[in-house]
């Protein structure tokens, strides 16, 4: 599933947090990282990776801890620069702001971290089940993410993709909001927010908030929340443009 | 065995096109369809109809907690249970909530149910429902992945607080509180009995045995849809070494008895629509928040196509007057008919506390006291019989069973 770092990797990291849906498989995007010579290590988020016997944990700072103590099981060589994906965007905001020796670089895809009163988009727990996924993405659901934990078979794929969803959830319950508007504006690397033109759950207009504290954003058209699946040819470039100078960094 | 009589409290005046119209009765309910007035007078009806069924000879009248909807409108029972504890003098008052992960700090929950408690002269039985999914992750927010861990921290927190001799710190993982000294204390020592509302997973079925408390068995679905989740309990009950008393369990059935079969057929099938057509009518998506059943339970639902099944055909909101009757949802006729079929699953089942459900749906009062008093006169005592020897440690001290 997940990538960690092996011991055959020999090149740059960069760290790649992903988003409320888990990680099947490497985006196009970073597909593309790999063949511009990085190594993109995805650590095994407890829940996010569908395990089972999985336990939530009491508040955000323990989950903090648990996407860290996961980051430092990949024995990657930090600083690096830290790509995250959704929720995964707002756990790397919050690795830039209290770890900022960590940290090179940050891309942000979409972050949750601040609700939106005005615009709070789509509600995607207070739909049933099976119409979720097909809200994250603008241009139909990607097949890594249909067969998501298919290979664990007809009795432990559900149980591990409900897991999964349990682990996004409970760091998102109920808005989404972990005070990231409050301490973004301790992030001293640089930074690039990218946004979906498409987002039905952080409706573009949410991104003025991230904007408002100084980091760039930059709108993807005809992209959804989970935005370098729908865009990968745009997203691929700019991250691979934005990263290029932090290349062996 | 004991009979007792169980209020939702629901909003009578929902529209005709509700379920059209309107996607769920529950959490985004449209608040313009409730009437004040309406509600004012029902809750005094209500209160009456809690009262009346003391004087029908029933042996505990129930009240319970639910949120943002349309067919309970009680989001505070404790509440309405003040007002019956100085109504009635017999009666044992049974909250069957609070859900007692929705309060900062349950200390509070503690202390109502100490008031109800003193209120009622040691009349007190003490329910502590989860709550259901709209009630607590949607109405309330409470994060789902929590939720149970907090739910049993809060039971333990209230249970010290109600022993305790001294004032105690306590220092649990979702409440911190320097000073605990919840006063009053309940009437009732060590504690009012509690009673544990479930659904049916097994991990419920373990707490209530392994810690002596009532399981309540109250799905909306009748007897025939609850023989395997009765039937899981006692298995549990009997794998954790305890005894089969018949008071462990309660067990919640909507009931329409008349002077016949063919009139009670005629009197009940309206209410009984409103009830399981409008009051249910819950859009999906409030029914399953990730992280609001375990892994355990998520696993074994995941293997039950049967319950599938039954889900998909309730949340289709389809159900017709003859399927409800047929499947048990509502158990109806005679008084003879009635006694009959409820002995039977009260032997079945060997369920010592019964919740009967004698008023549901757009239910008028007269109807309602019309049934109660017929269950009350002619169905009760038949029923009251049962289990005799047996010996009820959840009821409360000063209650008096009819």
């Amino acid at each position: 599933m997940a990538d960690q770092r092996g011991a055959g990797m020999s090149g740059p990291a960069v760290v790649y947090l992903p988003g409320i849906a888990g990680h099947p498989a490497n985006s196009p995007a970073l597909d593309a990282l790999g063949d511009a010579g990085w190594d993109v290590v995805v650590p095994r988020i407890p829940g996010l990776d569908g395990r089972s016997g999985f336990q939530v944990p009491d508040d955000y700072l323990s989950w903090l801890t648990v996407v860290w103590d996961s980051l430092d099981a990949t024995e990657v060589h930090f600083p690096c620069p830290v790509v995250g994906a959704s929720l995964g965007g707002m756990l790397a905001a919050d690795l830039a702001v209290f770890r900022p020796e960590a940290v090179t670089a940050c891309v942000l895809l979409a972050p949750f971290g601040i609700f939106d009163e005005a615009e709070p988009g789509l509600d995607i727990y207070a739909l049933p089940t099976a119409e979720r996924m097909s809200h994250l993405f603008a241009k139909g659901v990607p097949d890594p993410f249909v067969e998501r934990f298919a290979e664990l078979g007809p009795d432990d794929g559900p149980v591990a993709r409900y897991l999964s969803d349990v682990a996004a959830a409970s760091l998102l319950w109920p808005l989404g909001d972990r005070g990231s508007a409050r301490r973004i504006h301790r992030i001293g690397c640089p930074t690039l927010v990218l946004w979906g033109e498409l987002d039905e759950l952080l409706p573009v207009a949410g991104s003025a908030a991230w904007a408002e504290h100084g980091l760039p954003v930059e709108v993807v058209a005809g992209a959804g929340h989970l935005l370098e699946w729908d865009e990968p040819d745009g997203v691929a470039g700019r991250l691979g443009e934005f990263l290029a100078d932090f290349h062996g960094a | 065995m004991k009979l007792l009589w169980f209020h939702l409290m629901p909003y009578p005046e929902l529209p005709e096109d509700f379920n059209r119209k309107h996607r769920s009765v529950w959490v985004d309910v449209d608040p313009g369809l409730f009437d004040p007035e309406v509600v004012a007078s029902s809750y005094e009806r209500y209160i009456d109809q809690l009262v009346h069924a003391e004087q029908c000879g029933f042996d505990g009248i129930c009240v319970n907690e639910h949120h943002a909807n349309g067919y309970g409108l009680m989001p505070s029972p404790n509440v309405i249970a003040s007002i019956l504890a100085t109504r009635t003098s017999r009666a044992a008052i049974t909250v069957l909530g609070n859900s007692i992960a929705l309060y900062d700090p349950p200390i509070r929950v503690a202390e109502e149910m100490a008031m109800v408690d003193l209120l009622s002269h040691g009349r007190l039985i003490s329910g502590f429902p989860v709550g259901t999914s709209m009630d607590t992750a949607y109405a309330y927010s409470v994060n789902p992945g929590t939720l149970r861990r907090k739910y049993h921290e809060g039971v333990d927190l209230v249970l010290k607080a109600w022993t305790a001799t001294e004032p105690f710190a306590f220092n649990g993982r979702f409440t911190q509180m320097r000073y605990v000294n919840a006063l009053p204390r309940p009437l009732q020592r060590p504690h009012p009995p509690i009673w544990i509302p479930g659904g049916g997973s097994v991990e419920t079925w373990d707490y209530c045995s392994t810690r002596d408390y009532v399981y309540a068995a109250l799905s909306y679905y009748g007897h025939m849809m609850a023989k395997e989740t009765v039937g899981g309990y006692w298995r549990r009950v009997e794998e954790n070494g305890k005894d089969p008393n018949p008071y462990r369990l309660a067990f919640l059935q909507f009931i329409g008895v008349a002077d016949t079969d063919q009139e009670a057929h005629k009197l009940y099938k309206e209410p009984a629509e409103y009830f399981f057509n409008r009051s249910l009518h819950v859009y999906p998506g409030y029914a399953d928040p990730p992280g609001y059943v375990t892994e355990a339970s998520a696993r074994a639902r995941y293997k039950s196509q049967v319950r599938a099944v039954v889900r998909a055909k309730q949340a289709k909101h389809d159900l017709t007057w003859d399927e409800m009757v047929e499947k048990g949802y509502v158990v109806i006729g005679s008084p003879d008919t009635v006694r009959e079929t409820l002995e039977d699953v009260a032997r079945t089942f060997n369920c010592g506390h019964l919740l009967t459900m004698l008023q549901f749906g757009n239910m008028s009062d007269e109807l309602t006291r019309h049934n109660s008093k017929l269950f009350g006169e002619k169905v009760a005592p038949g029923l009251q019989e049962l289990f005799a020897d047996a010996e009820d440690r959840w009821w409360p001290t000063n209650a008096v069973p009819a």
